[in-house]
């Protein structure tokens, strides 16, 4: 029995008739490389897109500082007010098993902030909390300079905000009406809603918060932060915590919390379908692009494929050639497109503040978009090369 | 209906083949009940006006058609009720040499060579190495390399027969394939063919109209209107024969008197710029150009040019009197000689043979 060999047309070493029908025509090449490369930047651009908005999304609830953290029950996102009444604090810190409960303070629709560039009041966010507890945020920078807030009138600035903001090297300023001191500052950014952040005491953000009556130790909570002694499991510390208080509040933890504000994001705001509605349109102006370009370059070598069939060559093996060949035009597309979007990232990330930047992820489903839109064209024009009769070619 | 035809040693066995093309009103028949045996090693050379179903015979043997009516063994294999991909191993066997070479622009001389070859299941140093010998046979070693643009048509034309002889096939089929060659590259593929015949037992079925390969061919099969007209085996003197029936005068002769002048003639070389004949020296041959041209001189003037299928030297012959011209070949020429005697005999047997080259005579002078 001789072992059972392969073709040599299937074996390494035979002609790359693809790769050699796709490098024939340099000009050719270099058009549909750019046609291609547009379609895959257009992709590109809308993941960017798509991704900094989650990014810019979650970034301040990553930067929360605990274990668990205790919410009202009606809050369908982190991003939005509805604080809990402040007395809940003193069961929560009473369930064992826990070292410590900060209240967490915060607003997105009642500050505003006079920018010293134009004068003009800008609604901002805020977060506010006790100078004397343990941080609530992990930014080193707030955690650090957290005790430059004991002072009456000092806040901490977003120097990331948006620059019309003019937060940015700012020393002092109006907040609701009131002169503030601007302290220090931190690198956070702006998100699609709120176009600067502000962090302050409780006993300030008790003075500015507009209609507020209630002292420091009696304004509602916008989230406890928790965490747990050493040695405690966070399961059983998540339960225990959710069996001591009213139903009124849930208990999450981090990731818990952020999966929270990712499924709004996702599935009740319309940002993200109309990223992905845009990298669609992409898909389909490159899938059109490239089927455009094989079934030219399939028209104009017809009688070869027929010839080919004609001395022997099955389907199978013109078809693996043409989707070789289809891939390969994708691919010569992708590559200046990729390296071309890292330049569009940081020019649209400067000029809009988004944290649009090239990640493993995007280069990965944006890879996988080009190929799909190529062989997609290549299954539809290769019917021609399938269809061709050899014997026309007599 | 299609038949069932028994394997056999032959090349090709086509017995009783029908062929339509279109349907209903639009149904056009070019082929009626042909049958065909072509033995290993023969050189048949297929002729007729076009549309006589010569190229569609060629695709049905070929496999590149399904068979209509009648049945076709190719190679020891039956093509009736073979699927495609059946048919497409059959093909493998053939080789095919296109009218349209359609070579890939994008693949170099070799390259296209190894296409065909990857084909069988040779190491990729023998498909290379065998390319490139097949390349070298057909006179394109300096042009291995060389994409088919840069390439002449008849370059390109001999890279396309490359591609169909690597693999040694067993079965030519060919349409045309000199038509884009000049004399020496023909000379070369007609050997190279030839040779595959006598070691390889390579049979070969051509569609040509070139009379140098007639000349060389084994077997003249002749069709009009969708049959076969006409099937010779050609001999030297059966070769003859169908030469001198394309020369005026001598188509008038009978198929006896034909056989008897073929039998007599010789086949004879000049090189170019010899003197085959001298005005003023006494004449007792007739030559007949098969292929070549010369230059007739009266008195240091030239007076004419012939070429294939013209001849020259009768008027000595028929007058009795001392040559009238001289005559000097401009290339290298063939020309068939026939004697005084043989030529006097068939004057006076077929009267108007005689009366038709004297004739021509008279016009000459």
């Amino acid at each position: 029995m001789t072992a059972l060999a392969l073709p040599r047309r299937l074996t390494p070493g035979s002609v790359p008739l693809a790769w050699r029908n796709l490098v024939a025509d340099r000009w050719r090449l270099l058009r549909s490389s750019a046609g291609i490369a547009f379609a895959v930047l257009l992709m590109l651009v809308q993941l960017g897109f798509e991704q900094a908005f989650f990014v810019a999304s979650l970034s301040a609830v990553q930067q929360l500082d605990g274990d668990l953290f205790v919410m009202n029950a009606s809050k369908y996102r982190f991003g939005t007010r509805d604080p809990f009444p402040h007395r809940e604090i003193d069961a929560i810190r009473g369930v064992p098993g826990i070292a410590s409960a900060a209240p967490l303070y915060a607003d997105w629709m009642g500050f505003w902030w006079t920018s010293p560039i134009d004068d003009k009041p800008h609604l901002i966010r805020v977060f506010a909390f006790d100078p004397d507890a343990p941080p609530v945020f992990l930014l080193p920078q707030i955690a650090e300079q957290q005790s430059l807030l004991k002072a009456d009138d000092a806040v901490l600035v977003d120097r990331n905000s948006r620059r019309f903001l003019g937060m940015d090297g700012a020393t002092e300023a109006k907040l609701n009406s009131l002169n503030v001191r601007v302290a220090g500052s931190f690198a956070l950014g702006p998100d699609f809603m709120s176009d600067g952040t502000v962090v302050m005491s409780d006993r300030l953000f008790a003075k500015l918060l507009p209609g507020n009556r209630d002292q420091p130790a009696a304004l509602p909570i916008e989230t406890a932060v928790i965490r747990l002694g050493a040695g405690e499991n966070l399961a059983i510390a998540q339960q225990r915590l959710s069996a001591a208080l009213p139903s009124t509040l849930m208990v999450m933890t981090k990731a818990e919390i952020v999966d929270f504000e990712r499924k709004f994001q996702a599935q009740l705001s319309s940002a993200a379908p109309i990223f992905w509605l845009g990298a669609l349109v992409g898909f389909a102006v490159g899938t059109l692009i490239c089927y455009q370009i094989i079934y030219t370059d399939l028209s104009d070598r017809l009688p070869q494929y027929a010839t080919l069939k004609g001395i022997g060559y099955g389907n199978s093996y013109l078809a693996r050639s043409v989707l070789t060949q289809a891939a390969l035009t994708g691919i010569g597309g992708y590559v200046p497109a990729w390296l071309l979007s890292l330049a569009v990232y940081r020019i649209i990330a400067s000029v809009a503040l988004l944290p649009l930047e090239m990640t493993w992820r995007l280069t990965a489903i944006s890879f996988v978009l080009t190929l799909g839109m190529s062989l997609l064209a290549g299954v539809l024009a290769v019917r021609r090369v399938i269809a061709a009769d050899p014997a026309e070619i007599f | 209906m299609n038949m069932t035809i028994a394997p056999t040693a032959l090349a090709v066995r086509a017995e009783g083949i029908n062929f339509a093309y279109g349907q209903g009103s639009a149904r056009n028949e070019v082929l009626f009940d042909v049958s065909l045996e072509l033995p290993p090693g023969q050189l048949a050379v297929l002729t007729g006006p076009s549309g006589s179903g010569k190229t569609t015979l060629l695709t049905l043997i070929g496999g590149l058609r399904t068979l209509q009516g009648g049945g076709v063994a190719v190679l020891g294999r039956d093509l009736s009720g073979l699927a495609a991909r059946e048919l497409m191993l059959v093909r493998r066997d053939i080789g095919f040499i296109f009218q349209m070479h359609n070579l890939f622009d994008s693949l170099s001389a070799e390259e296209n060579v190894r296409m065909a070859l990857e084909l069988g299941h040779l190491s990729p140093e023998a498909v290379r190495r065998t390319a490139r010998d097949m390349l070298k046979r057909l006179g394109l070693e300096d042009r291995v390399d060389y994409k088919p643009r840069a390439l002449s048509g008849g370059q390109r034309q001999r890279v396309a027969i490359a591609r169909a002889l690597a693999n040694m096939p067993k079965l030519v089929l060919a349409d045309e394939p000199t038509a884009a060659l000049d004399k020496d590259a023909t000379r070369n593929v007609l050997g190279l063919l030839k040779q595959m015949a006598l070691e390889n037992g390579t049979a070969v079925l051509m569609v040509t109209h070139d009379h140098r390969i007639i000349d060389l061919a084994d077997r003249l099969i002749h069709m009009v209107d969708g049959h076969i007209a006409s099937d010779v085996m050609l001999d030297n003197s059966g070769r003859l024969r169908e030469f001198l029936k394309t020369v005026e005068p001598f188509s008038a002769l009978n198929p006896a008197d034909l056989a008897g002048m073929a039998e007599a003639a010789t086949l004879r070389h000049f090189e170019p710029g010899e003197v085959i004949i001298r005005q003023g020296e006494e004449g007792d041959e007739l030559f007949l150009i098969s292929e070549g041209e010369v230059e007739v001189r009266r008195e240091d003037h030239e007076v004419a040019r012939l070429g294939p299928s013209e001849f020259f030297g009768e008027a000595a012959l028929i007058s009795g009197e001392k040559r009238n011209a001289t005559v000097i070949a401009t290339e290298a020429l063939d020309a068939y000689v026939v004697g005084k005697a043989e030529l006097r005999q068939a004057m006076k047997k077929s009267s108007r043979f005689g009366e038709q080259l004297r004739r021509f005579f008279v016009r000459r002078r």
